[in-house]
């Protein structure tokens, strides 16, 4: 049976190197991950945000020649030692391209999020409810009877996420899911992410933009040298002095408030503001102390 | 609906049919009337089966353009081909040096054109006239594996995928100088940069592709459901019988040598 307080998501020592590869992308590499929790992977290009994506789904190493080593469990369960088909129920990867996402064998945009309900033999009303539902709250309709190569790259990064949150599997994993997408587009995958995380599901989210994960993530995970160096809440990880020497950027508020104290606007004892609400209390507290 | 194939959305009762049974129609005629040595059998099935068949699924006009682009060039080269240089043609109408034209080369001329006019008007309307969508659901209802619906289903959505990924590339070569413009060899020339590129992508893609079908539980189960469910009453499933063994006969009465 498995232990409600053991995490939904556990890697213990897990390195990985492709074939033919010099080093080890991940190395001995450890992460817990609370059920039904919002978790950001930040890291620089090359840090290995990918194949720690596909080795929580399973697809390292059951779809992926390497070297192995190390325990990945999914709800407490060992992916590795199952079959694909069983990793591929148990979580939902939203790759990076969404173009070969698309499944290339259907017509239209219903059809395509539709595909993964028939692969999983899901009964066609419950189907068409399920489409229905996800084509709303990510604001498809427009597109359902479109070719989904008639899209433009942010509506079928939309489309290939949709076709993933239909499935409502209960971890889903998405790699740089809004690199397309305009900031409303983005919103709205953010806001679905949201829905998805207060209903149970436990979301890993793999993401260059650092306000976003502030916003929205209950921790984050730094992956650097193929390990996790920092994990912890969003304000405590962005804040971390080294987060730069780690390849990832600071959120533009902080950037902004850095600039300001260096022209003596903000006083140097002052911790640097994360989001946009850190920094309305920063000017508060100076507009406070000035009078 | 953007889709790559010929097909024209409109509310017809041919357009209605399950397409298995408008699939197996075709696959009778084809079988009819290259079964028979005749060439009045296709032109009668023209006449009375597939001309009417396509006013009636309202795509008569782009069958029209359709033979007069692909079928008449072709029927024209046929025609001359074989009425002036058939080889044991013994009857001759006309020479002129080398080239004479015979009755035989003639009427070996009418049997292949009616039989590929026949063919092609036939297949013409069938695609017309059907949502490929619909097939492959009617062709996966019917009994067809998933996988090899799949295979179809990708086969014809290649060329979107082609041009997308093509568009790209292109605008990036194009961004960095590469020029298209001048005569048509030169363009043609100027293309070749593209093919390099858009092969080894598509390739590279599969590791890609094949992953996320994992993902979306590609193969999981044997008998998926389908969004799209294709009516299939009993008078088609009859009428389909009906066709299939009507076909058969017309052949069996040829081998027999009842129709010569």
């Amino acid at each position: 049976m498995t232990d409600p307080s053991a995490p939904m998501i556990e890697l213990e020592g897990v390195g990985f190197a492709y074939e033919d590869a010099e080093r080890f992308t991940l190395a001995n590499l450890d992460l817990r991950i609370d059920a039904g929790t919002v978790t950001g992977i930040v890291g620089a290009s090359g840090a290995g945000k990918t194949t720690l994506a596909k080795t929580i789904a399973g697809f390292i190493p059951l779809n992926e020649g390497g070297t192995y080593r190390g325990t990945a469990r999914v709800a407490g369960r060992v992916l590795a030692e199952g079959t694909l088909s069983e990793a591929a129920a148990a979580v939902g990867l939203v790759t990076q391209n969404p173009f070969n996402q698309i499944s290339g064998a259907r017509f239209t945009v219903r059809e395509e999020l539709a595909f993964g309900l028939e692969n999983r033999s899901v009964p066609r009303d419950e189907m068409e409810r399920r489409v229905a539902e996800v084509a709303a709250r990510l604001r498809l309709e427009p597109l359902l009877d479109r070719s989904p190569y008639a899209l433009s790259g942010g509506q079928m990064q939309l489309v290939a996420i949709a076709s993933m949150v239909v499935m409502a599997p209960p971890v889903l994993v998405m790699d740089e899911p809004t690199s397309q997408l305009d900031p409303a587009g983005t919103r709205l995958v953010y806001d679905v992410l949201s829905t998805l995380s207060d209903g149970g599901t436990t979301v890993v989210i793999i993401e260059h933009k650092t306000e976003l994960l502030h916003e929205h993530c209950d921790s984050i995970a730094v992956l650097a040298g193929g390990l996790i160096v920092q994990h912890g809440a969003p304000g405590a990880v962005l804040a971390d002095d080294r987060l730069t020497t780690w390849g990832v950027g600071e959120t533009r508020v902080t950037t902004a408030a850095r600039l300001a104290r260096e022209r003596g606007l903000l006083p140097v004892e002052r911790a640097l503001p994360i989001g946009v609400d850190d920094a309305v209390d920063a000017f508060s507290a100076l507009k406070g102390a000035a009078s | 609906m953007t889709t790559t194939t010929l097909y024209l959305e409109r509310t017809s009762a041919l357009h209605r049919l399950n397409p298995v049974t408008k699939l197996v129609a075709l696959l009778s005629i084809i079988l009819a009337v290259f079964a028979v040595p005749h060439w009045w059998i296709p032109i009668g099935i023209v006449v009375v089966v597939i001309v009417p068949a396509a006013v009636l699924g309202r795509v008569g006009g782009r069958l029209l353009r359709l033979f007069l682009i692909l079928l008449l060039p072709l029927l024209v080269v046929l025609f001359i081909i074989q009425g002036l240089f058939y080889p044991d043609g013994s009857t001759v109408l006309w020479e002129w040096g080398l080239a004479q034209l015979t009755t035989e080369g003639l009427l070996f001329a009418l049997t292949i054109g009616s039989r590929l006019t026949a063919l092609v008007l036939g297949s013409l309307v069938f695609v017309l006239t059907t949502d490929p969508a619909r097939l492959m659901s009617a062709l996966t209802q019917v009994g067809m594996s998933p996988k090899i619906a799949y295979v179809i289903s990708a086969s014809l959505q290649i060329i979107p995928a082609f041009q997308a990924r093509a568009q790209s590339i292109l605008l990036a070569q194009q961004a960095r100088g590469l020029a298209i413009v001048g005569s048509p060899l030169k363009r043609a020339r100027a293309l070749l940069p593209l093919l390099g590129p858009l092969i080894l992508g598509m390739i590279t893609d599969v590791d890609e592709r094949s992953t996320a079908m994992e993902a979306r539980a590609f193969g999981a189960t044997p008998k998926p459901t389908s969004l799209i469910v294709v009516p299939d009453p009993l008078g088609e499933r009859i009428a389909r019988w009906v066709l299939f063994l009507s076909a058969i006969a017309v052949v069996v009465l040829v081998v027999v040598g009842v129709i010569a």
